[in-house]
């Protein structure tokens, strides 16, 4: 196992903002960390590259206990590179900063003159060798910070959001990179996205992360939207077996490509059928297929056309004792329902 | 009285009067090396501060920026305390000397690099210090890289930190003794010409500080032109 996390939390200020009990990662794949913004995913890079300390936990790097002493972490941060959602470089030319992970390596200045050519060549930027890097594009800045990070050759590579802030062009090179980079040279990769898409693209694992926990590692609730009408700010996706979700969403972007609609199971309130008032807005009716105990909640499976996740508390479930078999209605409110 | 005073100091300045010439030079002297090691020690400490997390590290910086404040007179006593003939290091006889003067002037601008290097430090963007950790920088390299970036704001610190101690007056005085041609600096020898009504050597001594001052400044500015857009 490369990474294995085990009771690990992260507390700012008082605040839980990382709490994954147990994680594994295997060497060699791709991993897509996927969450909205304040889900944690930046933390959780950080910790993963020996950049922070987790306030309680284990974490186990390549079968090794991390210790957070100095003169033990420069080892192992020598073998994971993160590259930031907004790479910063340095003041100075290009290959100067390409230059620095070598030179801190006491690699020969031969040799690094051509290491720096190739990973320019890899990012395709080795016309910018002398150029300037404060002056670069954000696509630009990406690839350098990118093939910077390449060039030390690490076995784990870290992106938070890759391909946040480039154009068209920029993402595909970049995705492009990620994927000859992982089967080429066998390195490790674990990205941040918001892009189902991308994840699906390129990784062959997914973790998904919200308010600080890994939810299901597979991708509940996430289903792939058929199309999607706009009635006068209220948006009605269809599903597959036409199952039809409403919400309300300003400046959703349609020609953003493949989308995917996700549910969030605690935000779903599962009602018997006799119990509902004026089922009038948006609701789905299906059949209960699975009841499961959990730690502190009961996981629901309701076949609504797509099979959706409920999670309720106990006292929820003892006062509403959904059956297997039984028909039951799902309300759903707009902050459950969001869009990839 | 004032233009007749400014133009005979302008002959003075012309003709490279000697007696400005060994003020100036004493000056010089003494400010550089007790600027240079200011920065010796003053800016290690920023570094260590700013990159360290301990127990009182916000007091430690007020106290710093506390003693911004400190009276060269203060300075003074306190120096005179420890090393006059009576006291714990009256043997090495270095009162009146340009060393006792570069002791107290160390006192007086070690906090005033310390600050300024932790506010420039404090100001630079965090990401450059992570960056230099994933790429596999140990401590020491990592501060070099903020060193770097930072390099405006160090030389900004250090400048100021020259420009207190070339005009101060109370640490030379009661430090140096004012000693003709041995521990005589522009502002002792300026107030010293004041007290006896001689207004021509002080006003002469009076342009070159401010001429001095301006040229660091002016060299500053076209080596930041030069180099760099970042601006402090």
């Amino acid at each position: 196992m490369l990474y294995e996390l085990e009771e690990v939390t992260k507390v700012y200020k008082g605040r839980t903002v990382l709490d994954i009990p147990a994680l594994s990662v295997q060497s060699e794949q791709i991993y897509s960390l996927i969450g909205p913004n304040g889900a944690g995913k930046t933390t959780l890079l950080n910790l993963l590259a020996f950049l922070d300390t987790p306030s309680s936990g284990v974490i186990r790097f390549c079968s090794r206990q991390v210790r957070y002493a100095e003169k033990l972490l420069l080892p192992m941060r020598r073998r994971v590179v993160l590259v930031d959602q907004y790479p910063i470089l340095f003041t100075g030319s290009v290959w100067k900063n390409l230059d620095f992970g070598l030179k801190i390596r006491k690699i020969e200045k031969k040799k690094r003159k051509e290491l720096i050519k190739e990973a320019l060549e890899l990012v395709g930027m080795q016309d910018f060798f002398a150029a300037e890097a404060h002056k670069l594009s954000g696509g630009e800045t990406k690839r350098v910070a990118l093939a910077r990070a390449l060039i030390v050759d690490p076995e784990v590579l870290l992106c938070d959001e890759p391909t946040a802030n480039v154009d068209v062009e920029n993402l595909e090179i970049i995705l492009d990179i990620l994927e000859r980079i992982n089967r080429d040279w066998k390195i490790s990769i674990i990205f941040a996205t918001h892009s189902l898409s991308q994840a699906q693209r390129l990784a062959s694992h997914t973790l998904i992360l919200k308010n600080g926990r890994l939810t299901n590692q597979a991708q509940e609730n996430v289903f792939p939207v058929i199309s999607c009408e706009d009635r006068g700010g209220l948006w009605v996706c269809t599903l597959q077996n036409d199952v039809r979700i409403r919400f309300t969403s300003e400046g959703l972007d349609m020609d953003s490509g493949r989308m995917h609609l996700y549910l969030d199971p605690e935000r779903i309130v599962l009602r018997k059928k006799e119990m509902v008032g004026d089922p009038s807005f948006n609701f789905l009716s299906g059949r209960i297929i699975m009841t499961a105990a959990e730690n502190e909640r009961v996981r629901v499976r309701v076949n609504v056309g797509v099979p959706v996740t409920v999670f309720m508390t106990h006292a929820d479930y003892k006062a509403t004792l959904p059956m297997i078999g039984e028909d039951v209605h799902l309300h759903l409110d707009d902050k459950a329902v969001s869009i990839f | 009285m004032l233009i007749d005073s400014f133009r005979s100091a302008l002959l003075l300045l012309f003709t490279l009067n000697h007696d400005m010439l060994v003020v100036v030079g004493c000056s010089l002297r003494v400010s550089s090396l007790s600027t240079l090691l200011a920065a010796v020690i003053g800016l290690p400490l920023a570094f260590i501060i700013a990159f360290t997390s301990f127990r009182g590290k916000r007091l430690t910086i007020t106290c710093l920026n506390t003693l911004l404040a400190l009276p060269t007179v203060v300075i003074g006593l306190v120096v005179y305390s420890f090393i006059s003939r009576r006291s714990i290091f009256g043997s090495f006889e270095l009162m009146y000397t340009q060393t006792a003067m570069i002791i107290g002037q160390i006192i007086l601008i070690v906090p005033v690099v310390t600050t300024l290097t932790i506010a420039a430090i404090n100001r630079i963007d965090k990401r450059y210090r992570m960056t230099a950790l994933t790429l596999g920088a140990n401590r020491l390299q990592m501060a070099w890289v903020i060193f770097k970036e930072t390099r405006y704001g160090v030389i900004a610190a250090v400048i100021a930190a020259f420009g207190r101690v070339i005009a101060e007056i109370g640490i030379s005085m009661m430090l140096g003794g004012n000693a003709k041609g041995f521990t005589r600096t522009m502002t002792t020898a300026m107030a010293l010409e004041y007290d006896k009504g001689e207004f021509v050597f002080a006003v002469a001594l009076g342009i070159v500080l401010m001429a001095l001052a301006f040229a660091i400044n002016l060299l500053f500015h076209l080596f930041q032109g030069r180099t760099g857009s970042d601006v402090i």
